[in-house]
């Protein structure tokens, strides 16, 4: 397919949509979370029952990706009015089609958040649930079907690859990235332009492109949504670096607990090589690139580049030390750009609209938004997406809708078993990459678990710690052997058995593990005990035993 | 050759591009402790015994895996540093099941001298004391996991230097153990041709030979880096 063929498809499916032929279409989330609690069997009987009142050339159902508010699913938006219902199964939808679709009047006690709001909004955008986020690199995620490229085409899908391609050299591109201000978005933050920018600078006849979906701290499941949500977008966005950095090879490290977002990544390969958009001479143009899934088999420390590029290679997953960096030295020894998917999903936009418009957005040092994943005692868990320097607050009682039951909140733990725990007195943080940091957590790759009264920090750094020594590859002695004493330690305070010299002992183990340790797993290991030390240490002290054990 | 200008430990040294930061130390006599590294096989900056401080960097990098660079200036002997080797030293001890008065290398240990360089007098952290076996299933030798520190020089040597690959790592974490094969007594195993360079690569009382009592071990880990030498000088 040449770029006149792509204007012209996207024109007819733009044409299709139901904004200009007056069809309404109902999209039912599929994403793994709704899917899980029945969407499928909704889907089915929703047009079984569209087909028996025989309004089925009015009305239109596709699956699609997440939608955001996941512990309410399985979930349904009915387009143009944007009216969502939550908790859909087979017993309602008999009411909904007859009120929404042939009534034309939403069935408000069904709608979302019908029971946590007085009134809920008809039109969904206006709920604060929304209103507060921006969705950039989940924008089209829970509006277009994920398994048709004719979908993504007509949310222009594949524009900032042509552009790229016809209107920009590579330098350019890189240029437009730096720009952006965007940052890694798999959780060090590490400046995406200059990353893009030293592999290209190293010549070779042979660079590939990395995406990371090896997505595996507990309680995170964003770059899952995207994948099953947009799978064209993360593919875009590894075409357009492979033309900036001049690799024709990419591979998608996609972990193996993922098999939707496996099927749907290897359909969208399928689909865009099928059009011309994926493979060689792309869109008539002198640019050549690929893609291969690799499917990751379960090991925590494969997100780790260095042991995810040992396994692509077929090696033993486990760690090298760095440097040389894989920009440098990567996957066989060649310059490899390695990107988290978030990052590869935000890049098409990035070169549509100009780096300009993106790094308007957010704070000074961390430009763009930030998908999060919300779990935990929370009334609205689930997907969202909001510019850097939202404050927490903002996140968990307007996004999030307040603690379970009306409950204290006592802290958010993010950046999972790398990242750290953010009390109640932080509450106003700004959630950008410095400002976390600073309070001893980090970014990391968005999950954020929030806690209330009835969690026992203690506990909490034992629970990340046992994930830690379970996951350590086993390589070096700090993090294979210091990740058990650690864990063994806090075992023994959580049965209230340790005594000062523990503490001590534990407080000075936890730093050499942090600065000895090999690679970034046994590196943050010690973050969550550390910071739940630094700000809960009441919780340590009050289990210490102060008399003489041989009394 | 030209050679690049860099300090350590405030002595002023000229070295040679490429080199590993270890190598210059070697040369010039600063001493490294080391465990993973042995001279003749790739090395892979496991054990964290060779830590060095460098200026400009946030992060404790291994010596035997950095490259020097022009105008480098680099610490091997912090009381960090130190202390690090000491905690390392420590969880070695910890973690398996050394006992050195019923071992076989009693004597001819590098654990053991590494024991004794960081002045260990006894051990802060609780013994794991894990189940571990013995295979004695090879005619020859024997593997003893209760003494294997996870060094993989074993595995380096039988992969890069005999090319027969016949150890290797299974598990994760702490329960990390070598491996013949796909996991078989080492005895029923047929890539290892019993050259018995694992042996002398072993740093412990791991892997050693039959027929011998304690007292009797003799390592050689320096046959590796001489024979490497000797096959350069064929090609």
């Amino acid at each position: 397919m040449n770029r006149q063929e792509l204007k012209t498809i996207i024109q007819a499916e733009k044409n299709r949509e139901f904004s200009q032929t007056g069809k309404q279409k109902i999209c039912v989330c599929c994403g793994a979370g709704c899917l899980s609690s029945g969407a499928e069997e909704v889907m089915k009987k929703l047009q079984e029952e569209i087909k028996a009142r025989g309004i089925e050339h009015e009305v239109e159902v596709i699956p699609t990706g997440c939608m955001g508010p996941c512990n309410q699913g399985p979930l349904l938006k009915c387009l143009p009015g944007y009216n969502m219902y939550q908790k859909v199964d087979c017993s309602n939808i008999e009411k909904i089609v007859q009120s929404q679709l042939v009534e034309k009047k939403p069935l408000e006690d069904l709608l979302l958040f019908a029971d946590l709001r007085e009134k809920p909004f008809l039109d969904a955008r206006e709920d604060p649930y929304f209103k507060k986020q921006l969705k950039i690199a989940l924008k089209d995620c829970g509006t277009l079907n994920p398994e048709r490229i004719e979908d993504y085409l007509a949310h222009d899908g594949y524009v900032a690859l042509d552009k790229a391609l016809f209107e920009l050299s590579p330098e350019e591109v890189i240029a437009e990235v730096k720009h952006s201000r965007i940052r890694g978005r798999g959780g060090a933050g590490y400046p995406t332009g200059l990353k893009w920018e030293s592999v290209y600078k190293y010549v070779n006849d042979q660079k590939y492109v990395i995406c990371n979906g090896d997505e595996g701290d507990p309680g995170a499941f964003m770059d899952r949504s995207v994948l099953e949500g947009n799978p064209h977008r993360v593919l875009e966005g590894m075409c357009i670096a492979g033309y900036a950095i001049g690799a024709s090879k990419g591979f998608a490290y996609i972990r193996g607990e993922y098999p939707l977002a496996i099927k749907r990544f290897e359909q969208a390969i399928k689909q865009a090589k099928k059009m011309g958009l994926l493979g060689s001479h792309i869109l008539g143009s002198s640019f050549s690139f690929d893609i291969e899934v690799r499917i990751g088999a379960g090991a925590f420390v494969c997100g780790e580049e260095t042991a995810l590029i040992a396994s692509i290679e077929g090696k033993r997953g486990t760690p090298k030390p760095r440097p040389p960096f894989p920009a440098e030295s990567g996957l066989w020894g060649k310059p490899t750009l390695i990107n988290n998917v978030e990052t590869f999903a935000a890049i098409a936009p990035i070169i549509r609209n100009g780096g300009e418009w993106y790094s308007e957005i957010g704070t000074p040092k961390s430009a763009g938004t930030k998908v999060f994943a919300l779990a935990g005692k929370i009334n609205n868990a689930g997907l969202i997406e909001v510019p850097m320097g939202t404050t927490l607050r903002e996140i968990v009682f307007d996004i999030g809708g307040g603690i379970q039951h009306g409950e204290e909140f006592k802290a958010a733990q993010t950046g999972g078993p790398s990242g750290g725990c953010i009390p109640a007195a932080h509450l106003d943080v700004k959630m950008d990459y410095e400002s976390l940091v600073s309070l001893g957590s980090i970014m990391g790759s968005g999950g954020l678990i929030i806690m209330d009264k009835s969690s026992d920090m203690v506990d909490v750094a034992r629970f990340f710690m046992e994930f830690c020594m379970d996951e350590s590859c086993g390589k070096c002695v700090p993090c294979r052997v210091g990740t058990r004493m650690l864990h063994d330690l806090l075992q023994k305070i959580c049965d209230n058995k340790a005594t000062r010299i523990d503490l001590d002992r534990l407080e000075e183990l936890a730093v050499y593990v942090k600065e000895a340790s090999l690679c970034g797993l046994g590196g943050s290991a010690p973050n969550p005990l550390l910071s739940t030390l630094r700000h809960f240490r009441e919780e340590y002290e009050s289990r210490m035993l102060t008399h003489d054990l041989s009394e | 050759m030209n050679t690049i200008p860099i300090t350590i430990d405030d002595k002023k040294i000229e070295a040679d591009p490429g080199k590993s930061i270890l190598e210059v130390c070697r040369e010039n006599d600063i001493e490294i402790l080391t465990m993973c590294h042995l001279k003749g096989i790739l090395d892979i900056g496991a054990c964290r015994l060779c830590l060095v401080e460098i200026e400009g960097m946030n992060k404790l990098l291994s010596a035997c895996t950095t490259k020097v660079a022009a105008n480098m200036i680099i610490r091997t002997n912090t009381d960090r540093i130190r202390k690090y080797q000491r905690i390392t030293t420590e969880l070695f001890f910890a973690e398996r099941n050394h006992v050195c008065a019923v071992c076989v290398a009693n004597g001819q240990c590098e654990l053991q001298d590494l024991g004794y360089k960081v002045g260990l007098d006894h051990i802060r952290y609780p013994h794991l004391f894990p189940q571990c076996e013995v295979d004695t299933s090879h005619p020859w030798y024997v593997l003893d996991h209760n003494r294997c520190i996870m060094c993989s020089r074993c595995v380096r040597v039988c992969n890069e230097v005999e090319g027969a690959h016949n150890w290797d790592i299974k598990n994760r974490g702490h329960q990390v153990r070598i491996i013949s094969d796909f996991d078989t007594p080492w005895g029923e195993s047929v890539t290892c041709t019993s050259c018995g360079k694992c042996l002398h690569a072993c740093p412990t009382g791991a892997i050693w030979p039959k027929a011998i009592v304690q007292g009797q071990l003799q390592k050689n880990p320096g046959m590796i880096c001489e024979l490497m030498e000797k096959r350069k000088m064929r090609l």
